[in-house]
């Protein structure tokens, strides 16, 4: 490798990290969101919500996340339906970790006393009511952390993705790999950013872990 | 009728044993993988918790990078990375390697949270009356934190079956290596990996319904 290589990778591996850094955020959204969906329907009283919920969620975490993207990816287009392959990967992970999601949702609302939710009911509040101004905001606390380690998981995950040909770093390395036949050198330094990425996400999730039990020991 | 779920229900005989054969060998893969997890688990926990500074950061540089490096590009290191430094590992091998270096990563952590729940006054007894650090890790902490290892190392378990489909990419001959090679030969995309999905399921399931008695038991277990 000389210096030359790196002058020619870095500017599409940094176009690529780009890539991972989107397909992560956005696929974080799309499981942030459904997560909660699915964590109500579990938590719901029509029990065939709640079921239908339990077995998305014992399913999805049942299964590989890549065998999910072929099936997302290769098995629609199959049925006509093409999705592109970066959309796929935000769909496929988003829906994945919205699974992993909803149980932390649950957890951190099974945790609530009852008797904040039967006091808002009491003062004339709605299920709903309920739900968004007592008991979440509680269970914030909870839910935090581990959201944020499914943070730096799902940032390394997306790496699967190059295995639908989704864009971003694994897959411009794999293909600068098979042109420049360096793949120790490549790897390496794809490893090496993956580290600068998911390094300070990793110490700000330990933060938020020690900030938010240090406070609810003290409240 | 020519559809592709009468071609699946066709050739469903032939494709089976040969998704069949991919579940025996993603099995070899988390087997194998976990016991060296296991072992370089142990390794990482001893050093993090050694009384020598250094050997303690060697710990934690373990910890702190393979947790922060996806498991793929560990995989691609070392299958073909290593390859062009002229050290040829078979694809298996690879797998298994790549899969051990990363979970032991993840596995100092549990072993060393286990081994920090127990309290310090065991480790200290055992030492008093003449057992060696490792003797008292071995005979004294170690069976006393299962308790607390036991359900993690379950969770590890289950993940790392689902991570070995990842192995595919370095061409080990697992049930999603398996599937692929199906889906080019007979274009049942669909169908093929929704049977690759049941068999996941088939295999995670009751692990997962282990785990989680594990979990009963040893909260049920902990002393009041």
């Amino acid at each position: 490798m000389s210096l030359d290589d790196l002058y020619a990778w870095m500017p599409q591996l940094l176009v690529a990290a780009g890539g991972t850094l989107r397909m992560t955020a956005l696929a974080y959204l799309v499981a942030v969101v459904v997560g909660l969906l699915l964590a109500l329907a579990r938590l719901s009283r029509h029990s065939a919500l709640a079921g239908a919920a339990g077995w998305y969620i014992e399913l999805t975490r049942g299964t590989p996340a890549l065998t999910q993207l072929f099936l997302l990816y290769f098995g629609l287009a199959s049925a006509g339906f093409v999705l592109s392959a970066f959309t796929a990967a935000v769909v496929g992970l988003g829906l994945n970790y919205a699974a992993y999601m909803a149980e932390v949702y649950r957890a951190g609302i099974v945790a609530i006393h009852r008797g904040q939710r039967e006091a808002a009911l009491a003062i004339g509040m709605t299920n709903a009511m309920a739900m968004r101004s007592i008991i979440l905001p509680q269970a914030i606390r909870i839910i935090v952390p581990p959201m944020a380690n499914y943070a730096v998981s799902l940032l390394k995950d997306t790496s699967v993705a190059s295995l639908i040909s989704a864009p971003e770093l694994m897959l411009r390395a794999r293909d600068l790999s098979s042109e420049y036949f360096l793949p120790m050198q490549l790897y390496l330094l794809v490893g090496a950013m993956y580290l600068v990425m998911a390094y300070p996400l990793a110490k700000g999730a330990r933060y938020l872990e020690l900030r938010l039990a240090a406070g609810r020991a003290s409240g | 009728m020519n559809g592709p779920w009468a071609r699946t229900v066709a050739q469903f005989p032939y494709l089976i044993d040969t998704l069949l054969l991919g579940v025996e060998m993603t099995v070899i893969v988390t087997l194998g993988g976990f016991a060296l997890a296991v072992i370089l688990g142990l390794g990482g926990a001893v050093l993090r918790t050694a009384r020598l500074a250094l050997l303690r950061a060697a710990g934690t540089l373990y910890v702190d990078v393979f947790r922060a490096v996806p498991v793929l590009t560990q995989l691609f290191i070392i299958y073909f990375g290593l390859a062009q430094l002229g050290v040829k590992l078979a694809p298996v091998p690879a797998a298994i390697v790549g899969f051990g270096i990363n979970g032991g990563a993840y596995l100092t952590e549990v072993f060393r949270a286990g081994i920090e729940a127990i309290h310090r006054g065991q480790n200290e007894a055992a030492l008093a009356i003449g057992m060696t650090r490792m003797q008292s890790l071995r005979i004294i902490v170690l069976p006393q934190a299962m308790r607390v290892i036991l359900p993690p190392l379950g969770n590890f378990g289950i993940g790392l079956l689902k991570d070995t489909s990842v192995a595919s990419s370095v061409a080990a001959p697992e049930l999603t290596f398996r599937a692929h090679m199906l889906v080019d030969q007979t274009y049942l995309s669909t169908q093929i990996y929704l049977m690759v999905a049941a068999l996941y399921l088939a295999m995670s399931l009751p692990l997962a319904h282990l785990v989680r008695r594990l979990e009963r038991r040893s909260a049920r277990g902990r002393p009041a």
